[in-house]
């Protein structure tokens, strides 16, 4: 069944369908939310985020952009619990070299996993939302409330950092 | 946490029950306080105690009308057939305060005529509202039915 009739039924109040869309979302709004603020909280903020879902439901007037609709609230209770790190201004980001498609630029996933924690927020939720939840750079500039441009710009930044870090971590100048 | 953990906590916010409730306190408030500020306006000359007193019934009719929308404009949501049935417990409820209306005009010999314009405002709304409310879930129903569901 798509996201789109699901959420469809949602709207017309079909407890079932709910379900189902919780089923089906759960998981990769529960590792977002892990993967950005650890394991402690992970549990209170994503229930905070599916509070939020459930309350928007009714109101979502574009079934098909429940994705990025649900990212973005994602998002913003994470941002609520990370408000120090997002605080701190961007390292200029324009002038971060820019893959010409960040897709040729794979990261390897286990490497991701290991470094991911390490990065500042705003490049750990590009690389998250890019390479470990598959989202298309348009929709991940929607959820980040940013241009296509600077999404690749942190991708970039966030890829050359995380080499850094695992080259720290094994010892490597 | 899994996802059947995580439903069976959102079971709150998604009671039937709890949704109903805040629709006859929003309803049942603004009935309330409409229905004592007709009584009100009947009467010419009361002693100011009578006229405290009136005026505390229709705050407190008012604040829970407040209250009720308040919890379903920010905490409460309302999916298409539960507008539906606030529709038509609107509809209910102003047609109830219409026809107490009607009583209290002809036991008293007539109403102030804004107390006529704001029940007929009220009714309006509510079948506006039920309208509202029925389109927008005829329209569900066939992007639903367009989609396979």
């Amino acid at each position: 069944m798509s996201d789109e009739l699901l959420v469809v039924r949602c709207r017309l109040g079909e407890r079932d369908a709910l379900a189902e869309l919780v089923r089906v979302w759960h998981p990769r709004v529960w590792g977002y939310v892990r993967r950005m603020i650890g394991p402690a909280e992970a549990d209170d903020v994503t229930q905070e985020v599916w509070l939020a879902v459930v309350r928007g439901l009714p109101g979502l007037r574009q079934p098909e952009r429940f994705t990025p609709w649900l990212f973005t609230i994602a998002r913003r209770a994470v941002t609520n619990r990370l408000r120090a790190e997002y605080a701190r201004p961007e390292v200029a980001t324009d002038a971060e070299a820019v893959s010409p498609d960040p897709a040729d630029a794979l990261v390897d996933r286990a490497e991701l996993l290991a470094g991911l924690a390490a990065l500042p927020a705003r490049e750990r939720e590009v690389l998250i939302l890019f390479h470990l939840e598959d989202l298309p750079l348009e929709t991940c500039a929607v959820i980040c409330d940013v241009p296509v441009g600077t999404v690749k710009s942190r991708l970039s930044r966030a890829r050359r950092l995380l080499r850094e870090e695992l080259n720290r971590k094994e010892g490597r100048p | 946490m899994n996802a059947d953990e995580l439903i069976s906590r959102l079971s709150g916010p998604l009671s039937l029950r709890r949704r109903v409730l805040t629709v006859v306190a929003l309803l049942g408030g603004l009935l309330g306080a409409a229905f004592v500020l007709l009584l009100w306006l009947t009467e010419p000359a009361l002693p100011g105690r009578t006229q405290l007193a009136f005026g505390v019934l229709v705050l407190i009719g008012l604040g829970w009308a407040g209250y009720g929308g308040w919890v379903l404009s920010r905490r409460t949501p309302l999916f298409a057939l539960d507008r539906v049935i606030a529709g038509w417990l609107a509809l209910a409820a102003t047609g109830l305060l219409a026809g107490l209306t009607v009583l209290v005009a002809v036991t008293r010999g007539g109403v102030h005529p804004v107390a006529y314009a704001v029940v007929v405002v009220l009714v309006v709304v509510a079948a506006g509202i039920l309208v509202r409310a029925r389109a927008l879930r005829g329209a569900l129903l066939r992007r639903k039915r367009e989609l396979g569901g």
